[in-house]
């Protein structure tokens, strides 16, 4: 059982006396952004884990109180920059929770388009940068980096068409969303959503039965169902663990109840139980978009009147918390509103920073070169992390 | 006086092609990921870039850290670089061609390629550098650990030819090379290739420079023109490990013509080649294993893998009663 | 390393296809069409929403200049670029001066939503690469000569709003 101190630094008792101490980071080429980890190496094993964070602090909370609730979602959208829409949701529904703010149905369809369209992007971020860790800049990694680049390229294409922008959208506002679909951009979601498709069975194939693959992966960074539910995680890691748990189910909102889709659980709780996780996602998200596409109603798109002024969205006196199910797991956002054009206190539970407690747990008694596996498959964004 | 001329113009053509193998490999490299590669050095097609690369290196600054060893720091890049251009000498690209064709020649190649985990080590240590060092220390584990296997699939050629001479070896191919013989022949130069790519750190064995982890292995320290020796080497390195196998298993410069020298070169060049492509497109196309599941590799399978091979031509040669010359 | 529990053998054999297969993949894509785009010398189709550098416009049927000086954007602006100053004249009011610091703007639009005459608006491009900040300091002259310049996306502040609200039986037009 790991005891429960403030730094959780986990020593475990080999007999040798060489220990190393070694900093990984924050400038690492794997380290997922800013983030140092402090090793203790036993030869090439490690046998103790300390993490330091904060080198990507931006003061999203402060921030939260001094903009209003018309300027903040533009800003929302840079917790997590991989998974911008998802964020600025988190935000824009916890506004709408405290005001009792209905939002009309064709917006709510297409909160949910963008957010499974993003997920699809956040998951080939996240497997083109997890293969890059685990092969090399230079190797077969790269080539599966290159690759789900260039499926990614073409949702973000999507996005540009609809929005304007390719990562931070400013898609979101209280009340709705800011931009409905342009002429044909229907169709041509359908196509890449099927090109996706198929190029995800390539990289299926090309992963599934290699060797080199299985073996970094399979068996390493261990998370027991009882130690995740325990530290607290959320997301993909949660359900590579055998814990059946997705907030799109189990606490819907936006009207994810009128989805049909499954929700992957793998019980092994390694890395690759954690990559099937999300390669089955990556298909159940496809299968949302199609369901959206196919059934989108019409209507407006906001329920509130058009932006004219800054101060022009009030929130009455009130506190929710709305939580939102990203790519990396539980988005939670915490708002106190006092009637004003600006909330009281803000606070982001990011998804990030509650999946990184699980390291030094998971960590010490792997050798080095799994510490990238594990960073890898636990997907990191310090945007998140940090705020 | 005809040798020095001979030396200088092969060391130089040695150069030359390696520096255009590097080209080649990006561009390879390139088009498997959907991109094109060197492209603006030198339109259309980059053609100019490693010119360019190499003009880079040489104006860079040459920093060494403070607290570095000296001598040993100065001195690995050339402990690394003699062997890979020493390992050419031997190596016969036509008939007539080559410039000691020593009746010992795989067992000098093999012993002088050796040399090299010598350089690298002493530039692990060198640098002063916990990451350089690790990483010294993990290849010198793994090169040692795939000399063996790397040895016995050489030897398998040698046993079938009856002599360590490699132009010896390339005319005892001319009725049916040594890759096309039932089952030995396949699964020697699968060995071959294997142990290749392990004795070359190349990815999927590349663990000591892993990139994401250790950000250049023992070569982190080094900058500009040492940099550009090391890299030097181990594409030297590499290049001339694909000659030997072509030697080896391919039938050297057997082919059409090749009675001509300089069409029997351009064959060997061709296999060379094709050898080093095949080396590149498994790089490219897997991830990286762990260090202790390398070592696993090389002494539970393919050592044993290696033996039993050996010891299956050693019986077959008997049994056909003679070498194949 | 033993899956299904299939002996040595077996497992030799799923290797080795495993192998093959992974290095078809790589030998498929060796043939496709790479995707690169040679920018600059090509110029990729950019979408009608582009939200590019800003400029500032004239109005189309006086061929003035449509920005009042509300300072509405000025306002609405999150991370607070421009910097705007009214000068007021008889019939309607003008701005004295319009600086917009583009290097630290966020592309976030809300200008361009809240101006009530589609003054600010944004452009097809962001090429504005330039070695000194100093330059990405617009003042009202150079968003007017950018307005000019180049190609306007496609959102205005009036089409945004009629995007965004809800449509009323008055309404005729629907939505862009």
């Amino acid at each position: 059982m790991p005891d429960l101190e403030a730094r959780r630094v986990i020593e475990l008792g080999y007999g040798g006396n060489e220990r190393l101490v070694m900093n990984m980071g924050p400038q690492h080429p794997s380290a997922h952004g800013v983030f140092r980890m402090i090793l203790t190496l036993e030869g090439e094993t490690i046998a103790a884990m300390d993490s330091v964070i904060g080198y990507l602090h931006r003061c999203h909370e402060k921030l939260g109180e001094t903009l209003t609730y018309a300027q903040y979602p533009s800003i929302a959208s840079k917790t997590d920059y991989v998974a911008a829409m998802t964020s600025e949701l988190t935000y824009v529904m916890a506004a709408e929770r405290i005001g009792k703010i209905e939002v009309p149905k064709r917006a709510q369809h297409l909160r949910v388009l963008v957010a499974e369209l993003q997920r699809i992007a956040s998951h080939c971020l996240w497997l083109g940068t997890w293969c890059l860790d685990m092969g090399g800049a230079l190797g077969g990694g790269a080539t599966v980096f290159l690759y789900c680049f260039r499926e990614r390229e073409l949702v973000l294409d999507l996005f540009e068409a609809l929005t304007g922008a390719r990562l931070l959208y400013g898609f979101h506002q209280v009340g709705g969303v800011r931009y409905d679909l342009p002429e044909g951009w229907a169709q041509r979601c359908r196509d890449t959503v099927a090109l996706i498709d198929r190029r995800l069975d390539e990289y299926e194939d090309m992963l599934e039965s290699n060797t080199p693959f299985l073996i970094r992966s399979q068996g390493v960074g261990v998370v027991s169902r009882e130690l995740a539910q325990e530290v607290g995680i959320a997301g993909p890691l949660l359900r590579g663990s055998g814990v059946d748990f997705d907030i799109r189910r189990d606490d819907p909102y936006s009207s994810y109840g009128d989805f049909d889709f499954k929700i992957p659980v793998e019980t092994a709780g390694d890395c690759y139980a954690r990559y099937r996780v999300r390669m089955q996602e990556f298909r159940e998200s496809i299968k949302i978009v199609r369901q959206v596409l196919d059934g989108l109603p019409e209507g407006p798109i906001s329920s509130k009147p058009a932006l004219k002024s800054v101060g022009q969205v009030r929130i009455p006196k009130g506190e929710a918390y709305a939580r939102v199910e990203g790519p990396r797991g539980e988005v939670g956002c915490y708002l106190i509103a006092d009637g004003g054009p600006k909330p009281y206190r803000m606070k982001w539970r990011g998804a990030s920073f509650s999946n990184l407690a699980i390291l030094p747990h998971i960590v010490p008694g792997h050798k080095v070169a799994d510490v990238v596996a594990i960073m890898g498959s636990v997907d990191p964004v310090f945007g998140e992390v940090d705020r | 006086m005809r040798d020095v001329i001979a030396a200088f113009i092969l060391l130089n053509a040695v150069v030359l092609i390696v520096t255009y193998l590097t080209y080649v490999e990006r561009k390879f490299a390139a088009r498997m990921q959907s991109r094109i590669g060197p492209y603006r050095v030198g339109r259309p097609h980059g053609w100019l870039q490693p010119i360019a690369d190499a003009i880079k290196l040489l104006i860079k600054e040459d920093i060494i850290p403070a607290l570095a060893d000296r001598p040993v720091y100065n001195l690995a890049p050339i402990v690394f670089l003699i062997p890979s251009l020493l390992i050419f000498a031997t190596i016969p690209f036509a008939p007539g061609l080559g410039l000691a064709d020593l009746n010992i020649g795989v067992l000098f190649f093999l012993a002088v390629s050796s040399l090299e985990i010598v350089g690298l080590f002493m530039g692990g240590w060198g640098s002063n550098n916990k990451y350089a060092l690790l990483s010294a220390m993990r290849g010198v584990n793994q090169i040692i650990s795939y000399e063996v296997p790397f040895v016995l699939t050489a030897l398998i050629p040698v046993v079938l030819a009856g002599s360590l001479q490699l132009s010896a070896i390339v005319e005892a191919q001319r009725g049916l090379w040594f890759v096309a013989y039932p089952v030995i022949g396949q699964l020697a130069f699968v060995a071959f290739i294997i142990a290749t790519i392990a004795s070359e750190n190349r990815v999927p064995f590349d663990i000591l420079e892993a990139e994401s982890e250790l950000v250049a292995g023992f070569r982190v320290e080094y900058s500009g023109m040492k940099f550009a020796l090391i890299q030097l080497a181990e594409y030297t390195h590499m290049f001339g490990v694909s000659c030997l196998g072509t030697l080896l298993f391919l039938g050297g410069w057997l082919g059409p013509g090749s009675a001509h020298p300089v069409v029997g070169a351009a064959w060997f060049l061709l296999k060379a080649l094709f050898i080093f492509l095949l080396v590149t497109w498994v790089r490219w196309s897997f991830v990286r294993i762990r260090v202790d599941q390398i070592l696993g590799l090389s002494w539970k399978v393919l050592l044993p893998a290696t033996l039993i091979l050996l010891m299956a031509t050693g019986f077959w040669v008997a049994w056909r009663g003679g070498y194949v010359a | 390393m033993s899956r299904n529990g299939a002996g040595f053998w077996g497992e030799t054999w799923q290797t080795a296809r495993a192998v093959a297969g992974a290095m078809a993949i790589t030998l498929k894509n060796l043939f496709r069409k790479p995707v690169t785009v040679h920018y600059p010398d090509v110029v990729r189709p950019y979408p009608d929403r582009l939200r590019g550098i800003l400029a500032l416009a004239y109005d189309p049927e006086t061929g003035e200049e449509a920005c009042i000086g509300c300072r509405l954007c000025e306002y609405v602006c999150p991370p607070q670029v421009i910097k705007v100053e009214m000068l007021k004249a008889e019939k309607r009011n003008y701005a004295k001066t319009f600086t917009l610091e583009l290097y630290a703007c966020e592309f976030c639009e809300l200008c361009v939503q809240v101006c009530p005459t589609d003054a600010i608006i944004m452009l097809k491009t962001f090429d504005l690469a330039t070695s000194d900040r100093r330059e990405m300091l617009l003042d009202k002259d150079r968003l007017h000569a950018l307005g000019q310049q180049f190609q306007p996306s496609w959102a205005t502040g009036t089409k945004l709003r009629d995007m965004q609200a809800p449509p009323k039986p008055a309404k005729a037009e629907a939505k862009e």
